[in-house]
């Protein structure tokens, strides 16, 4: 069933609507594994959804134009073992390519993008950097030396 | 002290008569040795072996008849992609660009003016009786299919197979037959009732990414399988729309995916090259090709459900996909193939319809050469004209066509009266 149950105060004539039906399924946008085309877009989707509850689901609540829409199952394997030897399943989930219509594209963004880290001025993180650097540099060898260690010197 | 030689005392001339010979022994030491040419190997292990397989085998397909240059091109069978013309798939008419290296121009070529004018211009070879009476027959046609026949109502999606099928049966035979008269290349022709067009070719490459073949390069091969609802062949080939040299600058897409997300599926079975008759048939060249179109494109549908524009791109597809085949057969039946590329361009046409609308294509074949290695410096591209969509009458009503569109009728009739 999509709407779980939920219980709302008897209903007369007159009385506002309140009865909200939303359903209990959510879909999980990822970043496709293999390359897609420019117009496509991956979901991770519950089991009992198919492909014409997904259209419904992204026209009506999120008014997305979907053209058409492609779904398979990925087995989650049942291959590894735990400590006691065991088989350990890992869950099953279905997968929905969902091509946009009315040329639109899109492209999944960049989540974790690379931060340069500049710690602050005046602050501990600083002056700890500049001392550990300041070690770093007082146990190098003389750069004359060409990476020959002290053993071979006088 | 020197030894004394037993010489006469005169001298005649042949006193030393092998003198000479050592001189001829030295000139054919002198001689180059003649060693035999130094190649690679054919049986070893190595890249260089390899190569001179395939160069031993490019060689023998050359050198022999057509049959076997077919039998020996398609003898070993590798999983391939199955493309279908008719497919459903989004973009689909880039995707066949790709995979055929056909550069698309919209209209028609400047052979045939642009059939959206109501006058009766003359068609070169028709007078206006002429035209009265193709257009006489093209409404006899569809007042019989519509009006005339007492029709049970058309099983669920069988309306394009009960209904216009027969309807584009008649009008394509009864055109034929009348326009045979001012066309001597009809007279000599073969009307096909859905015949098999198939053809088989590689293009582009891939690296294997799993298996026993891990990491090694495949071509990826293609195999088209067609049933076009009738076709024309004739005897002789079409003119060329446009000269080889002015397709080099036609622009193709690139599509660096790979077809499988398309979505298109490998198969491994028989690979066919057809054009719908044997080799020895005569009429080995194509004229025009008519298609139909499925039960389940429905147009107000994909309008409605906001793919408008699918609606032409599945047309220009499927055209694409079959006049490819169909002129890809044609040129293989005349012995050219991959590694011996076309000398002069093969041209077809192609009508798709649903009964109202009818779409009008023309190709032009200028390069079999698709696979990796002679693709590399092919400049050459085939071209695809197409028109979008054009209705040809409004409604059946009172047993009377209804806007019967003459452009149309025009266009219908040009493609048939083309010849060299």
């Amino acid at each position: 069933m999509p709407v779980t149950r939920l219980l709302y105060p008897l209903y007369q004539l007159g009385n506002p609507q309140l009865r909200i039906f939303r359903p209990s399924w959510f879909l999980t946008l990822v970043r496709p594994g293999k390359e897609q085309p420019q117009d496509t877009v991956q979901f991770r989707i519950p089991m009992e959804m198919t492909k014409y509850d997904v259209k419904n689901y992204l026209e009506k609540i999120y008014n997305v134009p979907v053209g058409v829409i492609r779904t398979r199952i990925q087995f989650g394997s049942n291959k590894k073992r735990n400590h006691l030897n065991q088989k350990v399943k890992q869950p099953d989930y279905k997968v929905a390519y969902v091509q946009l219509a009315l040329g639109q594209t899109f492209t999944f963004p960049d989540i974790f993008p690379e931060k340069e880290r500049a710690p602050a001025e005046g602050s501990m993180e600083e002056m700890q950097e500049k001392f550990m650097e300041d070690e770093k540099q007082r146990q190098k060898l003389d750069p004359r030396r060409g990476g020959v260690t002290e053993w071979f010197g006088l | 002290m020197a030894a004394r030689t037993r010489l006469p005392l005169l001298f005649p001339r042949n006193l030393f008569p092998f003198r000479s010979q050592k001189l001829v022994h030295t000139e054919v030491s002198v001689k180059e040795p003649a060693y035999p040419p130094i190649v690679p190997s054919l049986t070893a292990k190595s890249k260089s072996a390899r190569r001179r397989q395939i160069e031993e085998w490019v060689k023998k397909i050359c050198t022999s008849s057509v049959e076997d240059k077919l039998s020996l091109i398609t003898r070993i069978q590798r999983e391939k992609f199955v493309v279908y013309p008719q497919t459903f798939a989004r973009n689909a008419d880039r995707w066949y660009q790709h995979f055929t290296k056909t550069a698309y121009i919209p209209g028609l070529p400047e052979k045939f003016t642009p059939g959206l004018e109501k006058t009766k211009a003359a068609v070169p070879g028709i007078d206006d009786d002429a035209f009265a009476d193709i257009r006489s027959l093209v409404t006899r046609v569809i007042l019989q299919e519509h009006w005339q026949f007492r029709k049970r109502k058309p099983f669920m999606y069988r309306h394009q197979e009960q209904v216009v099928g027969p309807f584009l049966r008649s009008l394509v035979s009864g055109l034929t037959y009348s326009l045979a008269k001012y066309n001597p290349l009809l007279q000599l022709s073969s009307l096909d009732l859905s015949p098999q067009v198939n053809f088989y070719w590689r293009r582009g490459q891939r690296i294997i990414p799993k298996g026993h073949r891990k990491r090694r390069l495949e071509p990826t091969r293609f195999q088209i399988d067609d049933r076009p609802h009738s076709q024309i062949r004739v005897t002789q080939q079409l003119p060329q729309f446009m000269p080889l040299e002015a397709s080099h600058a036609a622009e193709v897409p690139e599509i660096t995916l790979r077809p499988n997300v398309m979505p298109l599926f490998r198969r491994q079975y028989d690979n066919n090259i057809f054009t719908g008759a044997k080799l020895p048939d005569p009429a080995c060249y194509g004229h025009t090709q008519f298609h139909l179109v499925p039960d389940r494109y429905h147009r107000d549908r994909m309008v409605r459900q906001q793919q408008a524009d699918q609606v032409e791109v599945f047309l220009r597809a499927n055209a694409l996909a079959s006049l490819f085949a169909w002129t890809g057969a044609q040129a293989m039946y005349q012995g050219f193939w991959n590694y011996e590329d076309v000398t002069r361009p093969f041209v077809s046409q192609a009508v798709i319809t649903d009964g109202h609308f009818f779409s009008f294509f023309c190709y032009q074949l200028n390069t079999v050469a698709l696979s990796v290695e002679t693709d590399a410096n092919n400049p050459r591209k085939n071209l695809l004209w197409g028109t979008e969509s054009l209705r040809l009458y409004e409604s059946v009503q009172d047993g009377e066509v209804v806007g019967l569109n003459d452009g149309v009728v025009k266009l219908l009739v040009q493609f048939f009266m083309n010849q060299p």
